[in-house]
């Protein structure tokens, strides 16, 4: 039962207005462009575009993954080979959409998704880590550019490691030996006794 | 003795505020890498085809300031030209860049504003992030009648210091004549879009209305022109 002295609803106030104060600065301001000014948000060119590359031993397949609304050219798209001995043969285009534009022309660009597969040789036998640089180059419907993108993907690389799911248990476990192991300490400093020389 | 539980409770304080922390980047590791916050995963990673399944959605962050920054670029000329070359006037700062669809797609808007609103003290600046001799030769072709600044790096770094830090064109800085920034407009600028962001920055130039309440004039009839396009 709650005593009349309880500091809880004092607490909860400060919590409240701990929590207040956070969605306040956290917050965006109303008339950044991309919030309420536009009516309509970008988003970051690695988060429209993403982009991972896989290898069998006999060919390189890169994928985009392209956000709804965005799309990429295909003739900006460019792929080499990044470790030493590699050799890369010309990547094959899927068919695309023929966007016009006035002062472009007619540009062929995919959305959605784009893959491009090529064969490929190492003359390292394995010695590096195989490794492609791919440029590509794309916009959002709505009017928003983005300059090429140029990344290095590791197509060989192994899944990345899941991060380790810490057990509540681990941590419990961790204080538990801890607290053990200074009153450990403490109970032996209490019942320690020096035998002091008589003076 | 009090020293000892002193340092025992410090010790117990430090090795749970640890094991919280480790908890919580182990169980919200995908979630704060979404936010571009690293959680080192014991060893460099590369994407795979799997990682594009999870789709991220976070917009594009976008933190304009309150007053223009000062910077310099080089103009058509190559001569050092700073943003402060125009003072008492109401900027209408366009970063485009020749390579982009929807920035030449503004380029006769923008002649139009600089030709209607330059006796209402407007004066646009176009900054190009590109090579100065693109943008030469697409200032020729385009006659561009407005002050052109050009640069790359140094260009990214302005438009870094206005707010967008992922280079993306066009877009629109709009200041009121003593250098506050009214509105950043992010992507290919139409009439009805200028047009109002323009009458604002006038409303609070000559006083009829101030900063906040001109931004909040500048939100809602974007977002009514994002309802009804044709304005």
């Amino acid at each position: 039962m709650r005593t009349p002295h309880s500091p809880l609803p004092g607490r909860l106030l400060v919590l409240t207005a701990a929590c207040l104060f956070a969605a306040i600065a956290c917050a965006k301001p109303w008339w950044v462009a991309g919030n309420a000014a536009n009516g309509h948000d970008f988003l970051p060119p690695e988060v429209a575009f993403r982009v991972a590359a896989h290898a069998d031993g006999a060919r390189v397949d890169v994928r985009w993954i392209i956000a709804d609304g965005y799309y990429l050219y295909r003739s900006k798209f460019e792929v080499s080979a990044e470790s030493p001995g590699l050799e890369l043969g010309r990547p094959a285009f899927p068919p695309g959409t023929v966007l016009t534009d006035p002062y472009f022309g007619n540009q062929v660009v995919y959305t959605q998704q784009v893959d491009l597969s090529m064969p490929y040789t190492r003359a390292d036998a394995g010695a590096h880590p195989l490794q492609i640089r791919v440029t590509y180059q794309g916009c959002a419907v709505a009017g928003l550019c983005y300059p090429p993108i140029v990344q290095v993907l590791f197509p060989d690389a192994p899944a990345a490691p899941v991060p380790k799911q810490a057990h509540p248990a681990e941590a419990v476990g961790i204080l538990g030996g801890i607290a053990l192991f200074f009153l450990t300490g403490w109970s032996f400093r209490r019942t320690r006794r020096l035998a002091l020389p008589a003076p | 003795m009090i020293v000892w539980r002193v340092v025992a409770a410090c010790a117990l304080a430090a090795v749970a505020a640890w094991a919280g922390a480790r908890l919580y980047t182990a169980r919200h590791a995908p979630a704060l890498a979404e936010r571009g916050i690293a959680v080192p995963a014991g060893e460099a990673s590369a994407p795979t085809f799997s990682d594009l399944d999870t789709a991220g959605g976070v917009p594009m962050p976008v933190k304009i300031p309150e007053l223009l920054p000062a910077f310099t670029l080089a103009d058509r000329h190559g001569r050092a030209t700073s943003i402060e070359s125009w003072p008492g006037k109401s900027l209408v700062i366009n970063f485009w860049a020749t390579w982009c669809a929807p920035c030449r797609r503004e380029i006769p808007l923008l002649k139009s504003v600089a030709a209607d609103w330059s006796g209402r003290d407007f004066q646009v600046i176009g900054i190009a992030v590109d090579y100065p001799d693109k943008v030469e030769s697409f200032a020729r072709q385009f006659a561009i009648p407005y002050p052109l600044l050009v640069g790359e790096q140094d260009a990214l770094d302005a438009a870094a210091a206005l707010g967008v830090e992922s280079p993306a064109f066009p877009f629109t800085v709009f200041t009121d004549h003593a250098g506050r920034v009214v509105a950043l407009y992010l992507g290919e600028l139409h009439p009805p879009q200028a047009t109002l962001i323009l009458s604002v920055v006038q409303q609070i130039n000559q006083g009829k209305v101030d900063m906040a309440g001109g931004q909040h004039l500048i939100a809602a009839g974007l977002a009514q022109l994002q309802i009804h396009p044709e304005g």
